[in-house]
C-alpha cells in the first residue's frame, strides 16, 4: 500500500533501484546503486520509509541471497539514517527471524551456503547495532539479549575483543614506560661513571695512535703523481690507483709495533662492541623516556651525542690509521660465511646468541654484517682482497663442477654407512666408547677391522618401495556430462568392469565389455596357444606326443570358451535389463534434452542459485543407496568368483 | 495536550474529564519504554504480573522456574548510560532455595489487595503460599490436589479474605487465610479427560480443541486434554461473585454465599451489540467508541445507565442474583439446581484461559484456546458478538489480561506479541512487539499508565507512554542522530 503511494506521489525512484541491487548474485551490493539509493533516500523521509518498508519486504523473499543483499543495505542505511533505525527497530524481531532464522518454524530459505553468510553477517549487524544504538533503543538491546543469552548464539564479539587488544597495547606500553624510567634511573646514577670510562678508552685510543704515528713518521710518503693520474681515464682504474696509493700511505704492522697494534686492536673492539652501543642505547633510551623533569634529560642527550659523535670519529681514525683491525674483520668475514650457508634458521640462532636484546642494536649489528658478504667492505678488502677473490673466483669455478657431480651422485638416506663414506681405513674395533672391562676375558685394544671388510659391514639396507602403480580411471560415460573418475583396480561399483574407453567414453572394444570377467584369463589363453604353437612347430620333431596333448587341451579350451560366451550373452541380457547403467541412459537423454545444456550455459540467476547443486557426495550417496547398482555390483563381483567355477564345470552350470 | 490545559484553565473540562483525557492521550502513545528497564531475575518464562493495588509502586512476577519476584517500578535502582536507561533491579527474590519456596512453576503471583505486606503464589507443586512480604517467609500454606494454574482474591473483599483457586482439579477451592483451610469447594466444572493414545507414541501433549483433536488422530499421537479450572477471577462488583473458566469451556459464576454457580455462559447466547457503558460525564470514550455504536443503540442508552448506577450504588451489599428482575424468577426457580440443558451451555471451544472483569463489573472479557476473544454482558449472560481482532492466542497455559482504566482497552498477549483492542468495536488499537516468545500476562497500571508484559522469553517489558519533547532533548552521552557522510 505505501509502495503504492509512493509511486503515486512521484517517488518509488528508491524502489526500483532497490529492486535492482537485490536481484543480483554477486557477494555485494553495486557500490554505485547503493550510492544512489542513500542519496534518494537521504533527501526524502517518504522514500525513506518506502525504502525501508520495501527492504522488509524484501527480507521475506523466499531466496537467501535476497536477503542478504536486502539486510546489506539495510546495514548501510540503518547506521545512517534516525528514522530508518526507528521504522526498523519496531519489526526488529521480524528482521531478526528472517535473518537469523532463529524460529524453528521460519528456517531461512536455500541456497544453504548464502544462508549460512546471512546468518553470521546478521549476527555480527546486530553486536554493531546494538553497540552503537542500543542505548538508544530498547528493541535492539532485547533483541541482542535474546539471541546472546537465552538462545545462546556466539557472537563475533567484535567490540570486545577491540577493547581488550587495545588495553593489553596500554599494558604494554605502560610496561615498557615504567622499565625505560628504570633504565633511566640507573643512567643517571651510573652517567658520570660511564662518561669516565668511555673517554679513558678515547685517550687509550688515541694514545696509541700517536705512538704508532710517531713510529712511522719517518716513513717517506710516497707523492701524489698528476701525471700519473691523467693517464688514468677509467675511473675504475683511478680508483685502484687511489687504493694502492692509500694503501701505501697506512702504517703497517710489524713487530716493533705489534704489542701497541694489539692493544689498539682490544681497545677498537672495546669501542665499537661496547662503548658505542651502550651510547646508542643510552640515546634510545633518554629519547623514549617521559620524565618530569628534563633539565637532566637534556643536558644528557646533548653529552650523550658529543660522546657518540667523538666516539665515530676515534673509530674513523682508528680505521683509517690502518690498524683497520685485521683480526676482528676477519674473524668476522668467517662467522659471515658460516652464517651465509644456514639462512633463516641462522639469523635466528645469531639473534639468540646476541646477548643485547635491544632490537635497535641488534639490527645495527646484524645488517652491516650481511652487507659485508655481498660487497667486501674496504678494511676486509685490506687484509684478504685476494683471498676473497680467489676463494670467489673458485665457487664460480666450482659451481659446474660441483652442480655436475651432484647430478650424478646419488640420492642416499641417512644412515651409519655414511659416517666412512669411501674411507679406506681400518677400523679399531674396541674403541668405540663401549668399555669391555675383561668381561668376556682379554680386550685387545688394538684389534682393527680391515679396510677391505668394511664395506661387508656397511652394506647399505633398503627398503623397498611399492612402485605406485597408475590405477586407470572408470572413465564411464556420466549422466551429467564428464568422465567417470573413480579409481578402481577391476570393477566400478556404477559403471561395472572397467576397460579401455576412448575420449567420449565409449568402450573401445565391445567384446571385451562382454567378455571382462574371464578377459584376462581368455587373452591369457590365447596367447599362451599361440606361443604354445609357435613352440610346438619348432619342436614338432620332438614332441609329437606333447602337440597332441596340447592340442586336444586347445580343442578343449575353445569348446569351453564357446559354452562361457553362450552363458556370459545370457548373463548380459538379464543385467542389461537391470543395471544401473541401462537404467542410467534413459535419465541422460531426459536430462539432456531438458535443462543440461541451457544450465551450463545460462550465466547464474537467482533462482539458479536455489537449484542445489550437486555435489560428488550426493551422487555417489545416490548410486549407492540405489538398489539396483548394489544389486549390479554385487553381481558382478560375484561373476568374478564364480567365473573359475563356471570355467571348470560349464556344463553344470547352465 | 495543550489544548486541554487550556481548557481546564478556562474551566470548560471538569478536572475528572481532563485527567481522563490526558491518561488515554497517553495510553495511545504507548510504546516500548527506553528509559525504563525492569532487570528480570528468572531464569524461565514469566507466568503472572500484578502491580500492587494499594500504591501501585510493586510489581510482583512468578516465573515458571518457582521464583518470584517484587520491584519498585517507581524508583530505579541504578541508571546506565548517563542516566538515559534506568534499571529496576528486583527488590528480593524467592526461588527454590528458600527453604519453604515453590519446587515447580509459579503460575500465580497475586498481592494480597488490601496492603502490600502479603503476597500469594500458586504453583505447579501442588502449594499455594502465602507470603509475608518484609520478612519474605512463608505465613501460609494450602495443598491443592493438583497444580495451580491461577488464583484471585477480591479486591471488594470486606468481610472475607478469600482464595480463589483454579487448578488442575475440576472443582474450585476457595482458601481462607484466616483460618487455613478451604472454606468452600465448588463444584460444576466438568472435567474432560479424553486420553487419545496409540501404539507408538505416548508423547503426551495437552490439545484443547476439536481441530488439534483431529490432527492427533491423524498423526496419530497420543494426546490428553488439559483438565480443570484455568483461569478465575473475582467479580469487580460484588465481592461474593466469582467467575471461573474451566478447560470445559464453561464459564462459571458462582455466589460463594450460596451453593452452586447461578451462571454458566452460553455463547450461543447473544445478544446484539452492546448496552452502552459510558455514562454522559466522562464523555471522553465516546467519541472514541460511539462510531460503533448503531443508532438503536444509542436509544437505549438512557436506561441501561440508569440501571447501572443503580448497581454500582449498592452492589456490593446487594446479591447479583436478585438484581435482575426480568430473569432473576428464573434463575431463582433454577438455582442452584439449574436445568440441566443450561448447565452444559459453553463459552468458548476448547479451555477458557484467561477472563477479565471490566472495572464497572458490567463486562466480562473471556479468552479461549479457540483464539477467541469473548465480551460478555454480565447482567444478561449474553454473548455480545463483538469481534475481537484476534490472530491467535496461546492454548497451552493460561494468559493473563489486562483493562485500561474505564476499560475501553483490553491488553491480550496474543502469541508473540501483545494487542490492544477496543472493547466495545474489537478493533485493534495497538500492537506491542518486542517480545521474542510467547506473552503470558500483561498487566496495565493505570496510575502512572504503564503496560508491563512477560513471556517465555523471561524479560519483562515496560510499555509506557512516549515522553515529552522536553525530556527527549536530555538524551544522554551519544545523541541518535542521522549520521550521512555521503
Amino acid at each position: 500500500m505505501i509502495m503504492e503511494e509512493g509511486r503515486e506521489k512521484g517517488g518509488g525512484k528508491v524502489l526500483s533501484l532497490i529492486e535492482k541491487a537485490t536481484n543480483s548474485t554477486a557477494a555485494e551490493v553495486d557500490p554505485r546503486l547503493l550510492k544512489a539509493i542513500k542519496s534518494v533516500v537521504r533527501y526524502s523521509d517518504m522514500e525513506l520509509r518506502l525504502a525501508a518498508n520495501t527492504l522488509l519486504d524484501l527480507m521475506k523473499r523466499d531466496h537467501s541471497q535476497v536477503r542478504y543483499l536486502t539486510l546489506l543495505i539495510i546495514d548501510e542505511l540503518f547506521m545512517r539514517s534516525k528514522l530508518f533505525r526507528s521504522i526498523l527497530v519496531d519489526n526488529l524481531d521480524q528482521l531478526l527471524s528472517l535473518s537469523v532464522g532463529f524460529r524453528r518454524t521460519l528456517p531461512l530459505p536455500a541456497p544453504p551456503a548464502v544462508a549460512s553468510i546471512l546468518r553470521s553477517k546478521a549476527i555480527e549487524f546486530l553486536e554493531k547495532w546494538n553497540s552503537s544504538f542500543g542505548i538508544h533503543y530498547r528493541q535492539l538491546r532485547l533483541g541482542f539479549d535474546y539471541l546472546k543469552n537465552t538462545l545462546k548464539l556466539q557472537f563475533p564479539n567484535l567490540q570486545a575483543n577491540a577493547a581488550r587488544i587495545q588495553q593489553e597495547r596500554a599494558e604494554r606500553e605502560r610496561r615498557s614506560r615504567e622499565i625505560l624510567l628504570k633504565k633511566f634511573e640507573m643512567f643517571k646514577d651510573n652517567f658520570s661513571s660511564i662518561k669516565e670510562e668511555i673517554m679513558s678508552t678515547i685517550d687509550e685510543i688515541g694514545e696509541c695512535l700517536d705512538i704508532v704515528r710517531t713510529n712511522e713518521e719517518f716513513m717517506p710518503l710516497p707523492p701524489a703523481d698528476d701525471e700519473y693520474f691523467e693517464e688514468f681515464r677509467s675511473s675504475e682504474l683511478l680508483q685502484i690507483r687511489l687504493n694502492t696509493l692509500k694503501e701505501g700511505e697506512k702504517v703497517h704492522e710489524n713487530s716493533d709495533n705489534k704489542v701497541v697494534f694489539d692493544a689498539l686492536r682490544e681497545l677498537y673492539k672495546l669501542l665499537e662492541t661496547k662503548h658505542l652501543v651502550a651510547v646508542q642505547e643510552w640515546i634510545s633510551v633518554l629519547l623514549r623516556v617521559e620524565v618530569a623533569d628534563n633539565r637532566f634529560r637534556d643536558s644528557a642527550l646533548k653529552e650523550l651525542i658529543d660522546i657518540q659523535n667523538r666516539l665515530k670519529s676515534v673509530k674513523k681514525k682508528c680505521e683509517e690509521s690502518g690498524c683497520a683491525l685485521p683480526n676482528t674483520a676477519n674473524r668476522d668475514g668467517e662467522e659471515d660465511d658460516f652464517w651465509e650457508e644456514g639462512k633463516i634458521g641462522s639469523l635466528e640462532s645469531e639473534r639468540s646468541t646476541v646477548p643485547n636484546k635491544q632490537d635497535e642494536a641488534f639490527s645495527m649489528k646484524v645488517t652491516p654484517n650481511k652487507f659485508k658478504n655481498r660487497t667486501p667492505e674496504s678494511s676486509k678488502k685490506d687484509c684478504n682482497d685476494n683471498e676473497i677473490l680467489s676463494a670467489e673466483g673458485g665457487e664460480t669455478n666450482l659451481d659446474p663442477l660441483r652442480s655436475k657431480l651432484l647430478a650424478e651422485a646419488p640420492v642416499m638416506n641417512w644412515g651409519s654407512f655414511l659416517d666412512n663414506w669411501g674411507s679406506n681405513r681400518k677400523v679399531l674395533t674396541n674403541q668405540r666408547g663401549l668399555e669391555l672391562e675383561s668381561h668376556w676375558g682379554r680386550v685387545d685394544y688394538d684389534t682393527v677391522i680391515p679396510a677391505e671388510k668394511m664395506p661387508e659391514l656397511n652394506v647399505h639396507a633398503t627398503l623397498y618401495e611399492e612402485q605406485q602403480t597408475d590405477i586407470q580411471p572408470c572413465r564411464a560415460p556420466l549422466s551429467k556430462g564428464g568422465l567417470c573418475q573413480r579409481r578402481d583396480l577391476r570393477v566400478c561399483p556404477f559403471h561395472g568392469p572397467i576397460i579401455p574407453r576412448d575420449d567420449e567414453g565409449k568402450p573401445l572394444n565391445q567384446n571385451s565389455l562382454k567378455e571382462e570377467i574371464s578377459l584376462d584369463l581368455g587373452i591369457d589363453s590365447i596367447e599362451q596357444l599361440a606361443k604354445q604353437a609357435v613352440k610346438n612347430v619348432r619342436a614338432r620333431d620332438k614332441e609329437v606326443s606333447n602337440k597332441r596333448e596340447i592340442d586336444k587341451k586347445s580343442l578343449k579350451r575353445a569348446k569351453l570358451a564357446k559354452i562361457r560366451e553362450h552363458n556370459e550373452t545370457v548373463l548380459r541380457d538379464a543385467a542389461l535389463t537391470s543395471t544401473s547403467r541401462s537404467a542410467s541412459i534413459g535419465e541422460d537423454m531426459g536430462v539432456a534434452d531438458g535443462e543440461k545444456p541451457s544450465a551450463r550455459n545460462k550465466k547464474e540467476t537467482l533462482s539458479s542459485m536455489l537449484h542445489k547443486k550437486v555435489t560428488p557426495k550426493d551422487r555417489i550417496a545416490q548410486r549407492l543407496l540405489n538398489s539396483r547398482a548394489k544389486d549390479s555390483t554385487t553381481r558382478q563381483l560375484t561373476l568374478g568368483e564364480d567365473a573359475n567355477y563356471r570355467e571348470a564345470f560349464p556344463n553344470q552350470w547352465q | 495536550m495543550w489544548k486541554e490545559i487550556g481548557d481546564r484553565e478556562r474551566g470548560i473540562l471538569r478536572p475528572k474529564s481532563f485527567t481522563t483525557r490526558i491518561k488515554s492521550n497517553r495510553i495511545r502513545t504507548l510504546q516500548i519504554s527506553n528509559h525504563k528497564d525492569i532487570v528480570s531475575p528468572h531464569r524461565a518464562s514469566i507466568n503472572s504480573l500484578q502491580v500492587d493495588l494499594t500504591e501501585g509502586r510493586y510489581l510482583l512476577s512468578g516465573a515458571a522456574d518457582a521464583s518470584a519476584a517484587v520491584y519498585d517500578v517507581q524508583r530505579a535502582t541504578d541508571y546506565e548510560a548517563g542516566g538515559l536507561i534506568a534499571k529496576h533491579k528486583c527488590l528480593f527474590v524467592v526461588d527454590k532455595q528458600h527453604e519453604h519456596g515453590h519446587k515447580y512453576a509459579i503460575s500465580s503471583a497475586i498481592w494480597y489487595p488490601v496492603d502490600t505486606g502479603l503476597f500469594i503464589t500458586g504453583s505447579h507443586d501442588h502449594h499455594i503460599n502465602v507470603w509475608d512480604t518484609n520478612t519474605t517467609q512463608v505465613v501460609m500454606n494450602f495443598k491443592m490436589p493438583g497444580k495451580v494454574y491461577r488464583t484471585a482474591m477480591s479486591s471488594l473483599a470486606t468481610t472475607h479474605m478469600l482464595i480463589a483457586a483454579g487448578t488442575e482439579d475440576v472443582q474450585v477451592r476457595l482458601c481462607d487465610i484466616a483460618s487455613g483451610a478451604f472454606s468452600h469447594t465448588l463444584s460444576g466444572h466438568r472435567g474432560n479427560k479424553k486420553f487419545i493414545k496409540n501404539n507408538q507414541s505416548y508423547r503426551m501433549l495437552p490439545i484443547y480443541n476439536i481441530e488439534e483433536s483431529c490432527l492427533a488422530f491423524k498423526y496419530n499421537i497420543a494426546f490428553f486434554m488439559v483438565d480443570g479450572v484455568m483461569t478465575v477471577e473475582w467479580s469487580t462488583s460484588s465481592e461474593w461473585v466469582l467467575v471461573t473458566g474451566g478447560c470445559d469451556g464453561a464459564i462459571r459464576f458462582w455466589d460463594i454465599r450460596r451453593a452452586g454457580c447461578f451462571l454458566v455462559l452460553d455463547q450461543s447466547h447473544s445478544q446484539l451489540g452492546r448496552r452502552p457503558t459510558i455514562p454522559e460525564h466522562s464523555a471522553t470514550n465516546k467519541a472514541l467508541t460511539s462510531k460503533s455504536l448503531s443508532s438503536g443503540q444509542n436509544l437505549n442508552a438512557k436506561p441501561r445507565a440508569q440501571q447501572r448506577k443503580l448497581a454500582n450504588g449498592n452492589g456490593t451489599k446487594q446479591s447479583p442474583v436478585g438484581r435482575m428482575p426480568a430473569k432473576g424468577s428464573l434463575r431463582q426457580r433454577l438455582h442452584p439446581g439449574m436445568l440441566s440443558s443450561l448447565d452444559r451451555a459453553t463459552a468458548h471451544y476448547g479451555a477458557v484461559t484467561g477472563l477479565k472483569a471490566t472495572e464497572d463489573g458490567m463486562y466480562l472479557l473471556s479468552a479461549g484456546s479457540d483464539s477467541r476473544l469473548r465480551l460478555w454482558d454480565v447482567e444478561s449472560g449474553c454473548n455480545t458478538l463483538v469481534n475481537f481482532e484476534t490472530v491467535r492466542l496461546q492454548a497451552g497455559k493460561p494468559i493473563q489480561l489486562a483493562t485500561s482504566q474505564d476499560s475501553d482497552l483490553v491488553f491480550v498477549p496474543c502469541m508473540t506479541a501483545v494487542k490492544a483492542f477496543d472493547v466495545w468495536s474489537g478493533n485493534t488499537s495497538q500492537t506491542f512487539r518486542g517480545h521474542y516468545e510467547y506473552v503470558n500476562s500483561c498487566w496495565f497500571s493505570s496510575q502512572e499508565q504503564e503496560l508491563y508484559t512477560g513471556g517465555n522469553d523471561k524479560q519483562i517489558l515496560v510499555w509506557s507512554p512516549s515522553r515529552l519533547i522536553a525530556d527527549e532533548m536530555d538524551e544522554g552521552p551519544a545523541q541518535d542522530r542521522d549520521n550521512w557522510s555521503d
